[in-house]
């Protein structure tokens, strides 16, 4: 084992490749073949995140591996464990105030960027003096009607901060996952694409039905350092760093979702014909020598 | 776990591999299964799935074309797995482990080869006219069945892109129709997995005219029902995007809120409640250490 790769390296470049939509059933397959890395993996993995209901008030919040101790998960509104359990880890009470008040900063902030949707932020110390956290958003559309596109979009922006006098340096890691599924049914009789208006439209009978998946995740970094003036600094600060991160973001999603996988379609066949454009740059060589002379 | 139950899992893996990823996928397996006896001995099942169906290709033994390996290629009552290229009548044996063609054997061609060759050099022409670096099959199921199969691969791994569109049609002359599935695998993965993966299945009817035609004349009739149901499969991809950028994509996250302006944090974190904050714990930033 201390020569060959490391087996956890080999996973994760393993969740690179294998499709996004499997990526739950995928993790747990390699937690039953290799038990041993199975906190490594859930700890390095992103999987969408599911929206539980806080039994005590009633609202929605979102679990991940940040608010899971055991099988239960932390509310960050009643800050309560579901299932219910006796020593479940907890902020201190410092951080859960910070924590409160980070929970309802980021819920305007997805009131007025989401118009929906669910948010969590959670927190803890960490052991040299700083604290992480994790802000999380998640929102689901799912279609009115059958040609209509469902989708969903997981932020997951876990951040660490280091005080250094009036100033904290932050390291924040973003994550979002997006899916969208469109369906398509189509069905013609009358026009053929033979054009033969002899024919009984029946026999000219066509009809198709297709679904389509654009699904994954995409990761960026980034370290900034902004000052300090009170505890509430903080949710400032991770504020703007992960509203503009978003703002990247998405703009990098609709880069790659619409743009880049497209271009790699017209890539594999061509709308027009290949012939013609080739014909036509040799009709176009032909006219450039033609000019030269 | 068992020796077995972490093959079948391996070949789970493997059957998911994106376009042109197999051998990154079956690297990690080795790494993760730690059993390279166990693998060797049952991961061929999967391999052999995967070839056929992700339409695997292979360069035909001493000819200057490829073909796709399939179940309809496949010659019976062999012992080894053999294959048929239709074009040449050069059949083969294929390793699906190490992708390769040996033992070129000659066939006799069947008796509805002038409409399968028909057929084929349609489908030439057609590939020639829409793919940049397709391959495409034709084989004759029985006398009036046909089975056509298209595939184009791009790989790119220093751009961190791959893509695979595969099209299948069963030809029914008795019938009159065309059964087309088309499958389109997208897999764009710089700092991120992004994976496109679209299906569609058509059936459209062969006009009872073109069964009288000569079989070049068909075949070609054929070709342009089929080029107009890629070319409208295709136009219909990009509808999917249009609707997908326009309703979902833009009503799950807004580019910025309502008001056009960027978040007021201070203002959102509400004043009153950081005030509290800072009297009830002495600032949790201004702590010494």
């Amino acid at each position: 084992m201390a020569e060959g790769p490391d087996p956890v390296d080999s996973m994760l470049d393993l969740m690179r490749r294998l499709p996004p939509t499997n990526v739950e059933e995928n993790v747990n397959a390699l937690i039953q073949i290799c038990p041993d890395y199975a906190d490594d993996l859930l700890g390095s993995v992103d999987q969408p995140l599911k929206v539980k209901t806080d039994r005590a008030t009633g609202k929605d919040y979102l679990a991940c591996d940040y608010n899971r101790d055991g099988d239960s998960y932390r509310s960050p509104w009643s800050n309560e464990y579901d299932p219910p359990i006796d020593d479940g880890t907890s902020p201190t009470p410092k951080l859960r105030k910070l924590e409160i008040a980070a929970n309802e900063a980021f819920d305007t902030y997805r009131e007025l960027y989401y118009e929906g949707g669910v948010s969590s932020v959670y927190l803890w110390d960490l052991e040299d003096g700083g604290f992480a956290g994790v802000v999380l958003l998640k929102k689901a559309m799912t279609p009115t009607s059958p040609d209509e596109p469902s989708g969903s979009w997981d932020s997951i922006h876990v951040f660490e901060t280091v005080e250094r006098g009036r100033q904290a340096h932050y390291k924040l890691t973003s994550t979002v996952m997006l899916e969208l599924v469109t369906k398509q049914n189509n069905k013609a009789d009358e026009t053929s694409v033979l054009h033969e208006p002899e024919k009984k439209a029946s026999e000219q009978g066509w009809k198709s039905s297709g679904e389509i998946t654009l699904s994954g995740s995409m990761t960026r970094q980034t370290e900034q350092d902004w000052p300090v003036h009170e505890p509430t600094s903080h949710i400032t600060n991770t504020g703007k760093m992960i509203e503009e991160m978003e703002m990247k973001m998405r703009n990098l999603l609709q880069e790659v979702y619409f743009g880049k996988t497209r271009d790699i379609v017209y890539d594999l066949r061509s709308m027009d014909d290949l012939n013609k454009a080739r014909r036509q740059r040799e009709l176009q060589k032909e006219l450039v020598g033609f000019i030269k002379r | 776990m068992s020796s077995e139950d972490r093959v079948q899992v391996a070949a789970s893996f493997i059957l998911q591999s994106p376009p042109g990823e197999i051998n990154d996928v079956l690297n990690d397996v080795r790494v993760i299964v730690d059993d390279d006896a166990g693998l060797e001995e049952g991961i061929l099942p999967a391999l052999r799935e995967y070839n056929i169906a992700q339409f695997t290709t292979v360069e035909v033994p001493g000819e200057h074309h490829q073909t796709i390996i399939s179940e309809f290629a496949r010659v019976p009552d062999t012992e080894a797995e053999r294959y048929l290229d239709p074009r040449s009548k050069i059949s083969f044996v294929f390793n699906h482990l190490t992708l390769e063609a040996t033992d070129p054997q000659s066939e006799e061609p069947s008796e509805v080869e002038p409409q399968r060759a028909a057929l084929e050099s349609a489908a030439l022409s057609y590939l020639n006219s829409h793919y940049h670096d397709g391959v495409v099959t034709v084989l004759a199921m029985s006398t009036t069945r046909f089975a056509i199969q298209i595939v184009s691969n791009k790989y790119n791994p220093s751009n961190y892109w791959a893509g695979r569109w595969r099209s299948h049609y069963e030809i029914d002359f008795e019938s009159r129709t065309i059964q087309g599935r088309v499958l389109v695998d997208v897999h764009y993965y710089e700092q991120g997995n992004v994976q496109l993966s679209t299906s569609n299945d058509s059936s459209i009817s062969i006009p009872a005219a073109v069964s009288s035609l000569s079989p070049a004349s068909s075949a070609s009739k054929i070709f342009a029902l089929i080029e107009a149901e890629e070319s409208r499969c295709q136009a219909s991809l990009n509808d999917a995007y249009h609707e997908m950028g326009e309703k979902a994509f833009k009503g799950l996250r807004r580019a910025l809120p309502l008001t056009r302006q960027k978040i007021d944090w201070d203002k959102t974190m509400g004043y009153k409640l950081g005030a509290e904050l800072t009297a009830s714990n002495r600032a949790f930033g201004a702590q010494p250490r």
